[in-house]
C-alpha cells in the first residue's frame, strides 16, 4: 500500500489505482462543488469526460478517475472557491 | 400594406443590425430585420466582449466611449442586463522596445480623450496585484470593462420584439432588386421582402452583399481566435492587454478568464472560422500567462474563432451608399462591439432624417470601379 | 515534428486492428491514446502495477489485442490525450513530456463511444455513476460502486454490471430497466448470431435469479434523495414503452450506490471539429458521421471506424477497425485493387455479421423520447454549469432554436465537459420543445478535446523567444 493525501487527510491506496478509486474506496465521494448550486459531486463517467471528479494534484487540475496515485501526492478538492 | 412590405429592412442580424433596427423601430418606422441564421451568433455573439479604450484606434475613441457608456447603462435603454460592467485597463510593456510603444500609443488615445495615463510598476500592481512583476511601466485607464457578448442576442431579441420589429430569422438572402418603391429583397425559399429603405449590415458577408447592388468593396475578413478558461479563484479585476495590442485578458464573475487579442486562426466568409492554429493557442496562452502568471493553475476549456471584418483603410464604413437612394450600409468598425450601440443609433439617426451626434464614415472612399474586382 | 501515413487516434478493438492492418501493409502508423495501454473502455487494461482489493483477470480478447500491438511496428503513444486535428493533418497532444504533434496523410478517428444518462431529480449526487462508468470500476479499478447498488437504465450493460458487482462480492438491489422482457427476446435473433453472447445471457440471468436480485422491467429512477450520511433513497416507477413515467406503483431502495445508464453516444469531437457530414441515427446512438463503404467520411482523408462512427459494439468495432486500415491503405496506395478486393470480401462479411449483434444492442439503449419529455424542471441537465430544464425552456421561450443559441445563452454545455455529457439529452429535449434533431444541430466542435491545463501547455518560456505576430494597428 501507498499513501497520498486528499485535503490534507492521508489516504492509504494500492500502486496502480485512481486517484478516484482510491479516494470512493475510503468512502471519500464528493470531490467538489459545483459552481452555481453548491451541490457535492464526485466520479461520475470515469472515462476523464465529464470532469466532475476534478482535483487538484500536485498543483494541477485534472479528472481524479485518469490520474494514477502516486506515494506522497498532494490533493485537495476541486472546488473552486 | 402587405405584412412582407416595410418602411425599413435591415439585412443581418448581429449587434449592428440589431442596433439600427431597433432605434428605426422607435423611431416610428415599421422594420424588418433578416438574417439567414438566428439573431447575433456570428461575431456578435462570440466576440471577447472587450469596453477598452486601450485597442480601439484612436480616431474611434469617441465613438468607443459612447458605445462604452451605453453598454453599461444597457439595462436602462435596452431592458435587458447582458453583463456588462465596468472595470479599469491596463497595457503593459515588458521590454524597452514596447515601454516605448506604450507611450505613443498612450499619447495619441488620450489627445483623442481617452483618460489613459503611463503609471509605474508598483503602482500597476497595487492596483492590479494579478500582474506580472517584472513590468517595465503600464498605461492605465479608469474605463474599461466587458460584455458577456454570448448574451448580446438574448438582450436584442426581446428589445427588438418588443420594439415591433418584425425578425425574420434563418432567412438567407440571394440578391435585391431596386424597385420604384424601394428595394426587393429575395430570400431564398421564400417570398420576397419589400423595403423603402434597405440597410446592410452583413459584417464579413458585407463585400458579397454590396456587390448585388452593385457597388464594390474591399472586405477582409479576419479569423480572430478567443481562448476561454475554466472558472478559477480570482486572479484579477482589471482588464489587461500589452503594448502591441495582441492580448486582451478579462475575468467573468463566474470565474471564467477569456483570452483574446487577435491572433489569428484559418477560416473565411463562406466556411467560417474552422481552423485554429495549434501554434497560435500556445502563443496566445505563453503571453496570457505572463501578463497574470496565476493563470497557469487553471485550464484551457474552449478555443473558438470569430470573423472580423475590415476595410482597407481599417476604417468603418457606416452611412449611405452612393448613388442609391436610402441605401445604407454599417460596417468593418475596428472594436465594432465596443462602439455598436452609438455607431448603430447614430445611423439610424441619419436614417429617421436627423443631423447625428458625430459624424458617420462615408462609405464613398471606398468604392471601386467594377472592373477593379479581381 | 514526426510525421506518418496514418495517424489512429483511439486504442480500442476498432484503433488497433486498423493500425495493425494498415500496418501490415506496409504504412507507418501512429497509434494515440489517454489510456495508458490500449484496450479501450470495453478490454481496458488493468493498471501495469496494480495488486487492487478484488482479483480479476484482463479480459483475453485485450491481452491478445496488446500483444499483437506490442509485437508490431506500430509507433504507439499512449497517455497522450489528444486535443486538437488539423486539416492536412496535423494531431496535436500533451503527453508525459508536454505538449507533441505529429503529421500525418491520413487520419483515423476511432474515438469509441461516451455514456448518456437521462437526468432525474438527485442524478447529480455523487454516490451515483453511469453504467459505463461502473464497468471500468469493476473491470479496471477492481472497486465496487457500493456495498449495495440500484442498477438501473437501459441496454446490456444492466447485466454486464450487476454481474460483475455479484462477482466481485457485492450487493445489488434491484435492476431496473427501461425495456420489456418482450424487447429483449425481440432480439432472440440477432442474439443467435452470438451464440457464445447468447448462452452467456441466460447463464447471467440464472445467476441474478440465484441471488435473488429483482428485475423491474419497463421502470425508470424518479428521483434520488440522501438519507442519512452514506445512503440514498432511490424512487422507481413504471414507465410506458416510450419512456414515459405512469401513475403506480412507486418503490423505494436505500441504497449506498446507483450506477444508473441511457445506452450509449458517438465521440464526434474530430469529425465535429473538421466539419465533416454527420447524420442523426436514434438507433446507433444518435449523432454519427457520414462514411462511404470505405470508412471514409466528407473530410478528405479523414476515416472514421468503431462506435465514434455510430454505436455498434466492440466486436463489429474490431472488424470494421481491420477493414478501415485496409481500406486506408488502398487509397494511400500500398494495396493493389485486385488484393483489396480479394481480402475487403471475407472483412465486409465479418463486420455485417458482428454489426447485426451490436446493432441490436444499441436498438436497446435507443433514447426513449417519453423519458427526456418527462424530466422535471428543476431538474439540472447541464452539469457542469447547474443549469435546469426550466432555464432551458424560458430560453426557447426567448427564441433560442438550436443547441449553439440555447449554449450562449443559458450557459448549458459552456462548462468543463464542453456539453460532452449532456449534449445528445439537451437535443432530445429542444425536440420535445419543437424543432427536428437536424433543426436543434450539434454543439459545433471546438479544440481542445479536453480540458488542457494551461501551464502544461505553455511549458517554460522566456518572454523574449515569445513569437508574436505583428502589432495591431493605432
Amino acid at each position: 500500500m501507498i499513501r497520498f493525501f486528499f485535503d490534507g487527510r492521508p489516504i492509504e491506496a494500492y500502486p496502480g489505482e485512481s486517484v478516484a478509486a482510491a479516494l470512493r474506496a475510503a468512502g471519500i465521494l464528493a470531490l467538489r462543488r459545483s459552481p452555481r448550486e453548491g451541490s457535492p459531486r464526485g466520479s461520475f463517467c470515469w472515462m476523464g469526460l465529464c470532469q466532475e471528479c476534478t482535483v487538484v494534484a500536485d498543483g494541477v487540475r485534472r479528472p481524479a478517475c485518469r490520474l494514477e496515485v502516486a506515494g506522497g501526492m498532494v490533493v485537495s478538492s476541486g472546488a473552486v472557491p | 400594406m402587405s405584412e412582407l412590405t416595410f418602411d425599413s429592412a435591415v439585412i443581418g442580424a448581429g449587434v449592428m443590425g440589431a442596433n439600427v433596427a431597433l432605434w428605426l423601430a422607435r423611431g416610428g418606422m415599421r422594420t424588418t430585420l433578416i438574417d439567414r441564421g438566428e439573431i447575433c451568433r456570428e461575431a456578435s455573439g462570440v466576440n471577447a466582449g472587450t469596453l477598452t479604450l486601450h485597442m480601439t484606434r484612436a480616431a474611434l475613441i469617441p465613438y468607443a466611449m459612447k458605445g462604452r457608456a451605453l453598454w453599461l447603462s444597457s439595462q436602462a435603454w435596452l431592458g435587458a442586463d447582458v453583463g456588462a460592467r465596468s472595470a479599469s485597463g491596463f497595457s503593459l510593456a515588458f521590454t524597452e522596445a514596447e515601454e516605448e510603444m506604450l507611450v505613443k500609443r498612450a499619447e495619441a488615445r488620450s489627445a483623442m480623450g481617452a483618460p489613459i495615463r503611463i503609471v509605474t510598476p508598483a503602482e500597476a500592481r497595487a492596483i492590479e496585484p494579478g500582474i506580472n512583476p517584472t513590468i517595465r511601466a503600464a498605461a492605465f485607464c479608469a474605463l474599461d470593462g466587458h460584455v458577456t457578448a454570448y448574451l448580446t442576442g438574448r438582450g436584442y431579441r426581446a428589445a427588438l420584439l418588443q420594439a415591433g420589429v418584425a425578425l425574420h430569422e434563418g432567412h438567407g438572402v440571394e440578391g435585391i432588386g431596386v424597385s420604384d418603391a424601394g428595394y426587393v429583397i429575395r430570400r431564398c425559399g421564400a417570398a420576397p421582402i419589400h423595403a423603402r429603405r434597405i440597410v446592410l449590415a452583413g459584417g464579413v458577408w458585407l463585400e458579397t452583399m454590396l456587390a448585388w447592388l452593385g457597388q464594390h468593396v474591399s472586405v477582409r475578413c479576419l479569423i480572430n481566435q478567443l481562448i476561454v478558461t475554466e472558472r478559477m479563484r480570482p486572479v484579477m479585476r482589471s482588464v489587461v492587454g500589452i503594448a502591441n495590442g495582441l492580448l486582451s485578458l478579462k475575468q467573468f464573475e463566474n470565474g471564467t478568464v477569456l483570452i483574446g487579442g487577435g491572433w489569428q486562426g484559418k477560416g473565411d466568409p463562406i466556411r467560417g472560422g474552422i481552423e485554429p492554429i495549434p501554434d497560435n493557442l500556445i502563443g496566445n496562452i505563453q503571453l496570457a500567462r505572463h501578463a497574470i502568471p496565476a493563470l497557469g493553475e487553471t485550464r484551457v476549456l474552449r478555443i473558438w474563432l470569430g470573423l472580423e471584418s475590415e476595410t482597407e483603410d481599417a476604417m468603418p464604413m457606416v452611412g449611405p451608399l452612393p448613388g442609391l437612394t436610402e441605401a445604407y450600409v454599417i460596417g468593418c468598425v475596428h472594436s465594432g462591439y465596443t462602439s455598436a450601440p452609438y455607431i448603430g443609433r447614430l445611423l439610424a439617426e441619419r436614417i429617421l432624417g436627423r443631423e447625428p451626434e458625430q459624424p458617420l464614415f462615408d462609405p464613398a472612399r471606398l468604392m471601386k470601379p467594377r472592373q477593379e474586382q479581381a | 515534428m514526426s510525421a506518418a501515413d496514418l495517424i489512429i487516434v483511439g486504442g480500442g478493438p476498432a484503433g488497433v486492428e486498423a493500425a495493425l492492418e494498415a500496418e501490415a501493409h506496409g504504412l507507418s502508423v501512429i497509434l494515440m491514446d489517454e489510456a495508458p495501454q490500449a484496450g479501450g473502455q470495453v478490454y481496458r487494461a488493468p493498471p501495469r502495477a496494480f495488486s487492487g482489493a478484488i482479483q480479476r483477470q484482463a479480459d483475453p480478447i485485450g491481452v491478445r489485442l496488446r500483444d499483437r500491438l506490442s509485437a508490431s511496428r506500430v509507433q504507439q503513444f499512449f497517455d497522450h490525450t489528444v486535443w486538437s486535428v488539423s486539416p492536412g493533418f496535423r494531431v496535436d497532444a500533451l503527453g508525459p513530456k508536454g505538449p507533441v504533434s505529429y503529421e500525418a496523410r491520413a487520419v483515423l478517428a476511432a474515438s469509441g463511444a461516451q455514456e448518456r444518462v437521462v437526468p432525474f431529480p438527485g442524478w447529480t449526487r455523487p454516490e451515483i455513476v453511469g453504467l459505463a462508468g461502473a464497468t471500468i470500476m469493476l473491470k479496471s479499478q477492481g472497486i465496487l460502486p457500493g456495498r449495495l447498488t440500484l442498477v438501473a437504465g437501459q441496454g446490456p450493460l444492466l447485466l454486464i454490471v450487476a454481474i460483475g458487482i455479484l462477482k466481485a462480492g457485492g450487493r445489488v438491489a434491484a435492476i431496473v430497466d427501461l425495456a420489456s422482457r418482450a424487447e429483449w427476446l425481440a432480439d432472440w435473433p440477432a442474439l443467435a448470431s452470438r451464440p457464445d453472447l447468447a448462452v452467456r445471457g441466460l447463464a447471467w440471468r440464472a445467476k441474478l435469479a440465484r441471488a435473488g436480485v429483482p428485475i423491474l422491467y419497463r421502470h425508470a429512477i424518479r428521483q434520488v434523495e440522501k438519507v442519512g450520511a452514506r445512503r440514498v433513497s432511490v424512487t422507481v416507477g413504471p414507465v410506458a414503452a416510450n419512456g414515459m413515467p405512469l401513475a403506480a406503483p412507486l418503490r423505494g431502495f436505500e441504497v449506498d450506490a446507483v450506477a444508473v445508464g441511457n445506452g450509449l453516444t458517438a465521440s464526434t469531437d474530430i469529425t465535429r471539429l473538421l466539419r465533416a457530414e454527420h447524420h442523426f441515427e436514434p438507433l446507433r446512438g444518435g449523432w454519427a458521421p457520414k462514411l462511404d463503404a470505405y470508412y471514409r467520411s466528407s473530410v478528405s482523408g479523414l476515416y472514421v471506424a468503431g462506435d465514434g462512427a455510430g454505436i455498434a459494439g466492440a466486436a463489429a468495432a474490431a472488424c470494421d477497425g481491420r477493414l478501415a486500415g485496409l481500406c486506408i491503405a488502398h487509397d494511400l496506395g500500398t494495396v493493389a485493387e485486385a488484393e483489396f478486393r480479394r481480402a475487403a470480401a471475407p472483412l465486409r462479411r465479418d463486420a455485417a455479421r458482428a454489426r447485426r449483434f451490436g446493432t441490436a444492442m444499441a436498438k436497446l439503449m435507443a433514447l426513449r423520447q417519453g423519458q427526456v419529455q418527462a424530466i422535471p424542471p428543476e431538474t439540472v441537465l447541464c452539469r457542469c454549469e447547474d443549469i435546469t430544464r426550466a432555464e432551458l425552456t424560458r430560453a426557447v421561450g426567448d427564441g433560442a432554436r438550436s443547441l449553439n443559441q440555447l449554449k450562449a445563452w443559458t450557459r448549458c454545455g459552456m462548462g468543463p465537459c464542453q456539453g460532452r455529457i449532456c449534449g445528445d439529452v439537451v437535443g432530445a429535449v429542444l425536440v420535445v420543445e419543437g424543432g427536428t434533431r437536424e433543426d436543434v444541430g450539434q454543439f459545433t466542435g471546438r479544440t481542445p478535446f479536453r480540458p488542457l491545463p494551461l501551464d502544461q501547455l505553455a511549458g517554460d518560456l522566456a518572454y523574449a523567444d515569445l513569437k508574436l505576430p505583428p502589432p495591431a494597428p493605432l
